[in-house]
């Protein structure tokens, strides 16, 4: 636990993702280490976002407090295992630096990141479980939390895949070889004025260089919280709606995007 | 300044504020609860928000001045505690002089402002010399003031009453103690507003 506390920590420190490794496509830390630290993590938030379950005045639950404790971690790493292919196949397309085990790591690395922020979260989560009864309270601050979290998550996969996607540096252009004074009038006598006919030469637009980091960036985060969406809404509940019985699943059916769009029709009408 | 002394003076300012916080109508079981609670109301908040401030520091590439950051935090605390305890006098002139209990609550409500504009003085003379090293340590000093404002009203109210009124018998904690601050602001705005009550 010691030890996967420590590697925890160098990755927040940024040591995982030092800027010469990412030059050379290298991402410290294995896979296994970041995986299992999101486990522990994730379960530590979902242990406190379980508590309103455990404590609740009517059909108290222990048994949702442990499914969010496995449900939290699970949710972001089935994403991950869902979208990981594709977000391969988008980022060897921009011919990124990275190869498919650093790449793992790299998005392991940046789940952990989230997760490490949203247990950081848990005391306080804890604190208001114990201290309020009202249940959309405590939805609206998880998901202030979890999307403060995510924030950070994305924070840091930007700035790596800033470092990945930078332009090679190139050896300084070798300058050339200035005049000497004793040779000035010499060189005038050689180069003639321009013929004052010719119109002036436009300057040529030159396009803004395409970032393909930032490209790879959106198409990674749009993918990723599409499906994180719809992995939320299979692995509901995670509070646990108080007056309902406890249920590792809800029933199948619907998904995120139709439930957001019936709640706006709802506002509206 | 050592850190047991720092938690000392937190204690103990807290101790003499929070008894002559509670000694309002001269009710000795209201100053001993109060002066109990003073004290846990400092300090529980500072533990709860101290994890995600550690995450956030060390997430932002400020580890290494964590020690001076909490060092600030807690002398922040310290500050707010005696400026509290210097205030006490204050308080019990007010209490000698109304039994206005709504008055007391706003002297109280006074005392609290100064000591924390107070301890936000002592926040900013720690922090000046690490913002100078590295500007980042404002995202950091933001986040911690959020995050412990947020957790530091529901915990007032969890403690409640501190004050203590006069027609209610002398209680540590209210009947209601397990309810929402922020829920019951959002009930208050939308009762004033008209609507149903919203919340539970």
């Amino acid at each position: 636990m010691r030890a996967l506390l420590g590697h925890v920590d160098r990755l927040l420190r940024g040591h995982s993702t030092r800027r010469e490794d990412l030059l050379e496509g290298r991402v410290g830390g294995a896979s296994s280490t970041f995986a299992t630290a999101g486990l522990v993590l994730g379960a530590i938030y979902g242990a406190f976002m379980g508590v309103f379950a455990a404590m609740r005045a009517t059909n108290p639950s222990w048994a949702q407090l442990g499914a969010t404790m496995v449900k939290v971690p699970l949710l972001f790493l089935l994403t991950l295992v869902v979208t990981f292919p594709s977000l391969y196949v988008f980022s060897a397309l921009s011919n990124s630096r990275l190869r498919g085990p650093d790449t793992l790591r790299l998005l392991l690395a940046a789940v952990t990141v989230n997760l490490a922020l949203l247990a950081s979260f848990g005391p306080v989560t804890g604190f208001f479980t114990l201290s309020t009864d009202s249940y959309p309270f405590l939805v609206a601050l998880n998901v202030v939390f979890f999307a403060i979290s995510g924030f950070a998550g994305l924070a840091f996969l930007r700035r790596a895949l800033a470092t990945l996607f930078e332009a090679p540096r190139e050896p300084p252009p070798r300058e050339a070889p200035v005049p000497d004074a004793d040779d000035a009038p010499r060189l005038a006598g050689l180069v003639s004025p321009p013929p004052p006919s010719l119109p002036p030469i436009p300057p040529r637009r030159v396009a803004p260089p395409e970032d393909p980091g930032r490209r790879v960036f959106t198409i990674w985060t749009v993918t990723y919280c599409i499906v994180g969406a719809q992995m939320a809404w299979i692995l509901r509940p995670f509070i646990g709606t108080p007056g309902q019985e406890f249920a590792f699943f809800r029933p199948r059916g619907s998904n995120f995007f139709e439930a957001l769009w019936h709640t706006l029709q709802r506002l509206v009408h | 300044m050592p850190w047991a002394k720092l938690a000392l003076l937190v204690a103990c300012g807290g101790f003499v504020y929070g008894a002559a916080m509670g000694s309002f109508g001269v009710r000795a079981l209201q100053a001993l609860f109060s002066a109990t609670k003073v004290p846990i109301l400092l300090s529980a908040a500072t533990l709860v928000c101290l994890p995600n401030f550690y995450v956030v520091n060390t997430l932002l590439g400020l580890r290494d001045d964590f020690a001076a950051a909490c060092r600030g935090i807690f002398a922040a605390q310290a500050t707010l505690a005696i400026t509290l305890a210097a205030l006490a006098p204050v308080t019990l002139l007010v209490y000698v002089s109304s039994d206005d209990y709504d008055l007391a609550i706003l002297s109280n409500g006074v005392a609290f402002l100064i000591g924390t504009i107070a301890g936000q003085v002592t926040l900013q003379r720690h922090y000046r010399a690490l913002i100078a090293a590295n500007p980042r340590h404002r995202i950091g000093r933001f986040a911690w003031v959020v995050l412990y404002v947020f957790v530091a009203i529901q915990l007032a109210w969890v403690l409640r009453p501190f004050v203590g009124s006069l027609s209610i018998p002398t209680r540590f904690f209210r009947e209601d103690a397990w309810s929402n601050a922020y829920v019951v602001v959002i009930d208050a705005v939308g009762r004033a507003l008209g609507g149903s009550y919203y919340g539970r």
